[in-house]
């Protein structure tokens, strides 16, 4: 079998495929090191967590992720610290006719508490304390059918609170069946209430 | 994405909630300065901002100051309130630990400065390591407002809170004691009184057997 022109061709491109290329051995490490690089490639000697490409997602979701974590440990650290707060408050009704009463309970959040103050031949009556800021005109309560008591209903967060009635816009007066702070820091005391997992006090 | 792009991501999400943690303290110095004026709203906020760095409840105090503008007190007189009431916390905070709820320092504070002594209430505090103090706080402060002596005050809720008393017997006593304030007998007479009373008919306890003479 002789070989022709076409022959002698092949052999020259084989030969030229087959001569070691200059700089091969440091491509060839370049190419390897990439390839360790890309997904799913196995990681000799260590778990994926300590992969530092184990975890792949773009910037913004990974700051949603982020958000939502801290969110849920926030919301669940407030959950904790208000059982903590005011756990074994008792609910106990204040005795009449000045009375602080829980209208109704929940577990978590505020407790929807009744103010009721007897108060005959008032014109107004306003609620003050710690939970409206002491704002003299916030929290009016409404006169009741008989026309002596006045009532109002407050949501209140969990905690220690003092409060006041004001008559007639001049006349700061306390509920006497209801604990008094034991100060009377302004000259006048104040009734305190407690709100706690089961009601209030 | 590499952990410099986690690192980033973490930045921005605490860049994002912090503005929330420090918003109520934001809007407690707006109210103080709306309702104090420019010349005492500095004063209070300074007392309001160091007890804050002390990680003291800082809403009493802010409760305070405001209670005294709504009340019509002279400036000089609410700085000196807030200034108290940060002492006050401080004090509870010190005598009743780090743990201590802010209800609780609330509370602890005010029986404090109505002359409660430090050693009672670390007397409360051991009486019932876990429970909340709030209601025994609260009962003390009130019969120390209503003429009560402290220390005898002191005693009372001490006693009743070693017996076991939960809170609705701590608050029964206290309308006993408070009856008989009204009817006229002397304060510290009532609450011992009120005391031996409960110990009649509280629920066992580590002094039941001491009290069980008086049981129904």
């Amino acid at each position: 079998m002789t070989s022709g022109p076409d022959d002698r061709w092949d052999d020259r491109v084989r030969d030229a495929y087959r001569r070691p290329l200059a700089g091969e051995a440091e491509a060839r490490q370049r190419v390897l090191a990439r390839l360790r690089h890309e997904p799913g490639a196995p990681t000799r000697g260590r778990g994926w967590w300590l992969d530092p490409d184990a975890l792949r997602a773009p910037p913004l979701l990974a700051a949603a992720a982020v958000i939502v974590a801290l969110a849920i440990g926030a919301w669940s650290g407030a959950r904790w610290a208000g059982a903590r707060h005011d756990r074994g408050a008792a609910i106990v009704a204040a005795a009449r006719p000045f009375r602080a009463t829980p209208a109704s309970t929940a577990v978590a959040g505020p407790t929807t508490v009744t103010f009721a103050f007897r108060a005959p031949g008032a014109s107004r009556v306003f609620l003050v304390g710690d939970f409206n800021g002491w704002d003299p005109d916030a929290t009016p309560l409404r006169r009741a059918a008989t026309g002596e008591v006045w009532t109002v209903d407050l949501p209140l967060p969990r905690g220690l609170h003092a409060y006041a009635f004001i008559v007639d816009g001049a006349d700061w007066s306390v509920d006497p069946s209801a604990p008094l702070a034991p100060e009377a820091t302004f000259g006048r005391r104040n009734a305190l209430l407690v709100v706690g997992e089961g009601g209030a006090l | 994405m590499r952990w410099s792009a986690w690192a980033f991501a973490a930045g921005v999400a605490l860049a994002m909630l912090a503005p929330l943690s420090a918003r109520a303290d934001e809007s407690a110095e707006a109210r103080l300065r709306a309702r104090l004026g420019p010349e005492l709203a500095p004063q209070v906020i300074e007392i309001v901002r160091d007890a804050a760095a002390q990680s003291l409840p800082t809403a009493p105090l802010v409760a305070r100051a405001l209670e005294g503008a709504s009340r019509q007190a002279g400036a000089d007189a609410i700085v000196a309130a807030v200034r108290r009431q940060a002492s006050g916390l401080a004090a509870a905070r010190r005598v009743l630990g780090p743990a201590a709820r802010d209800a609780e320092l609330e509370a602890g504070a005010g029986a404090l400065l109505a002359g409660v002594p430090e050693d009672s209430l670390a007397s409360l505090k051991r009486a019932r390591p876990t429970g909340s103090l709030v209601i025994p706080l609260v009962v003390l402060s009130d019969f120390v407002a209503r003429g009560v002596p402290a220390v005898n005050a002191s005693n009372t809720v001490l006693s009743a809170t070693r017996a076991g008393a939960p809170d609705p017997a701590l608050l029964r006593m206290r309308e006993r004691i408070n009856e008989r304030i009204q009817r006229g007998e002397k304060p510290a007479g009532a609450s011992h009184a009120g005391l031996r009373e409960l110990l009649a008919t509280t629920s066992p306890g580590r002094d039941r057997g001491a009290t069980r003479k008086g049981a129904r």
